[in-house]
């Protein structure tokens, strides 16, 4: 059975790139567009891995992530976080919450693939 | 004082002092400022001093102890039942005695003055400390100055009242009733002639009154009689002639201020002004820097925000580019290949752009906290290289690394001494246009040194000065020329010295230019900017 990753994304451009970049690997994708909606999909079909965009109307990436990690039966889907914001300290704030790796934007979406091929394999 | 005088004439002149005037010896010494002789006073026909009734006075021998032009008594010598003139030696000698005194006065009046001086300054440097202790307390201050001010000027109460919108308040007071004090808060005080505070703003200057109770324009008499107040005295606080306030000295007798008391309140009032300047201003300091403190984190909210805006869309500029390239759509041309990295390369650019401005931001607001760790100098110089080995291979240009073998393991933040090497080298790359670049990596008493060479065109002096400043680069066409934002030395500077280390450069025009830096290869704690 293919792996499946939830994309939580709420820029429409940003998750057609991932789309794009998905599209020739075989994995199953599901999207969510904030954080609501991803506890809601994983609810409904527990992903194999989670890109969690951090910058999220209703419930943000990290408060998302929290309540994932929480989850004796969600906690061990690894979270990769995807971030713009540039500020110090944001990497450690993706660390507290629980997130398993961090990815500023822009991200080159090669290495990021390869990144989720580690995580996958 | 007198010596030897009956009971009854002593009394007598006690009771009826006199002026200068022909009406005895005395009043003629003072009027004529020179020794006076009256032979037999009841045969003169001017002499009519109400002493001649009590006692059968002869002759009269009257000296006046002068200063100068200034008189400060009168000796008298009275023959008393029988004319007898004083002989020329006995008058000498009188004359010598009230020289003496002269002297002996005036060296009292001299000390009492001192002591009276010696006592303002003390009350006045007083005041001071009180206002450099406590500037930022200004009820500290009032309440000092009232204190002060009744003690030197012999006053029972003291007030001081400061405006609020067009009225005055009593805002500090000293020796009055609570009852007289909660009168006065109650009752705010504007110019006008009812009141001490009124009447010293309607007329800028001092205001004395003989007796505030007898006073028929005065409004306040019924707490001024509760709190049995009478001789008042009111000085205004003047600041560039406009006033802030007043000081109200008030006495439980009438008993006129002596021009002296006067002047002290004077030299009080000048020091309540300055207290209260000191103040508002420092009041207004701590305001502005609040002010500019809120603007910084609006700043850095900003300018986070903006990064974070404008890194969406890039990111979805650099990552479309990227897929093209990688031929997510298709196996691109070569001519599109060539576009491609062309959007590639600048977007990149445009990234770094927003990233430096971003730096500098963190950096001035600081907000940049160095990420220490465990690091290889090796490594950081293996990274820089392979990032830049291809522009310099585009160029052409030697490029050469010289790193000392077993370099011990730095401590430090890896990803920013990374920024800075990369900026030295890129730097150097692109302003050299032959020959080559070199990176020299070494370590010597408990630092690293990192120098990177090139043989581009030099620096000038004047120019080098300028270098680590923000926006600037060696010539200002160059930014149109090579591009850059000017930022990256200013950065790499900052970066450097929160690592505690140095940066530098030395450069002859004509004869390339070499960047090095030191770093301590442990830096445990980050530095703060001077």
């Amino acid at each position: 059975m293919s792996k499946r990753i939830l994309v939580v994304e709420d820029q429409p451009d940003n998750r057609q790139i991932i789309r794009d970049m998905l599209a020739d690997t075989g994995y199953e994708i599901t999207e969510a567009e904030n954080g609501a909606e991803a506890l809601a999909a994983i609810a409904k079909a527990r992903p194999d891995l989670i890109l969690m965009d951090i910058q999220l109307p209703v419930i943000d990436g990290y408060a998302a992530t929290r309540r994932i990690k929480t989850d004796p039966a969600l906690k061990s889907i690894p979270i990769i976080a995807v971030t713009s914001y540039a500020l110090s300290g944001e990497e450690k704030k993706a660390c507290e919450a629980g997130c398993d790796d961090y990815v500023p934007k822009p991200y080159s979406p090669l290495q990021l693939l390869a990144k989720i091929r580690q995580y996958l394999s | 004082m007198s010596f030897n005088a009956p009971q009854e004439l002593k009394d007598f002149i006690t009771q009826n002092p006199f002026g200068p005037g022909r009406h005895n010896a005395a009043g003629r010494a003072t009027l004529e400022r020179r020794t006076v002789q009256i032979r037999d006073a009841l045969a003169d026909p001017e002499y009519s001093y109400g002493a001649k009734d009590i006692e059968k006075i002869g002759t009269i021998l009257a000296v006046p102890i002068l200063k100068g032009e200034d008189l400060l008594g009168v000796i008298n010598i009275f023959h008393l039942d029988q004319v007898r003139l004083f002989t020329d030696k006995q008058i000498a000698l009188v004359e010598t005695f009230a020289d003496q005194a002269a002297i002996a006065i005036d060296n009292v009046r001299l000390l009492d003055e001192l002591r009276q001086s010696l006592q303002r300054q003390t009350a006045t440097a007083d005041v001071l400390k009180v206002i450099s202790r406590s500037t930022f307390d200004l009820k500290t201050v009032l309440q000092t100055l009232v204190e002060s001010v009744a003690r030197l000027c012999e006053a029972d109460m003291t007030a001081i009242r400061r405006p609020e919108g067009s009225a005055f308040l009593h805002v500090a007071s000293h020796g009055s009733p609570s009852e007289y004090d909660e009168y006065m808060q109650s009752h705010p005080v504007e110019p006008g002639r009812g009141t001490v505070a009124g009447r010293v703003l309607l007329e800028g200057k001092p205001v004395h009154i003989a007796d505030v109770q007898a006073d028929s324009e005065y409004t306040m008499i019924g707490a001024s009689k509760r709190a049995g107040l009478h001789t008042t005295l009111g000085i205004p606080l003047l600041r560039e002639g406009t006033p802030i306030g007043v000081i109200i000295l008030a006495r439980r007798k009438v008993q006129a201020f002596t021009e002296k008391q006067i002047e002290l309140a004077i030299t009080f009032a000048d020091q309540a002004v300055i207290a209260i300047e000191n103040v508002r201003l420092f009041d207004e300091i701590q305001d502005k820097s609040r002010q500019l403190e809120e603007a910084s984190k609006h700043k850095s909210q900003f300018l986070a925000n903006m990064s974070h805006e404008l890194r969406t869309p890039l990111n979805a500029i650099l990552g479309y580019t990227e897929l093209m390239a990688d031929g997510a759509y298709g196996e691109p041309s070569e001519k599109m290949d060539a576009v491609l990295k062309r959007l590639a390369s600048n977007g990149r650019h445009l990234l770094g752009l927003i990233n430096d401005v971003l730096d500098l931001s963190k950096i001035e607001a600081g907000q940049l906290v160095l990420d220490l760790n465990d690091y290889s100098l090796q490594g950081v110089t293996q990274t820089v290289y392979s990032a830049v080995e291809p522009l310099a291979a585009d160029k052409k240009l030697g490029f050469k690394v010289e790193v000392t073998p077993d370099l011990p393991p730095g401590r430090g933040d890896e990803r920013r001494l990374t920024q800075v090497l990369l900026n030295l080298v890129g730097n150097a790359i692109k302003f050299t246009d032959a020959g080559e670049v070199s990176i020299n990596v070494g370590v010597a008493d408990g630092s690293f040194k990192v120098a990177v060479r090139d043989t581009g065109p030099g620096i000038s002096a004047t120019d080098q000065a300028k270098l680590f400043q923000e926006f600037q680069q060696a010539d200002n066409s160059i930014t149109r020329k090579k591009g850059g934002t000017g930022l990256g030395l200013a950065i790499s500077k900052r970066i450097i010295e929160m690592h505690g280390g140095r940066i530098w450069i030395d450069s002859t025009p004509g004869e390339g230019s070499t960047f090095s830096f030191t770093v301590p290869v442990r830096v445990e704690c980050q530095v703060e900017a001077a």
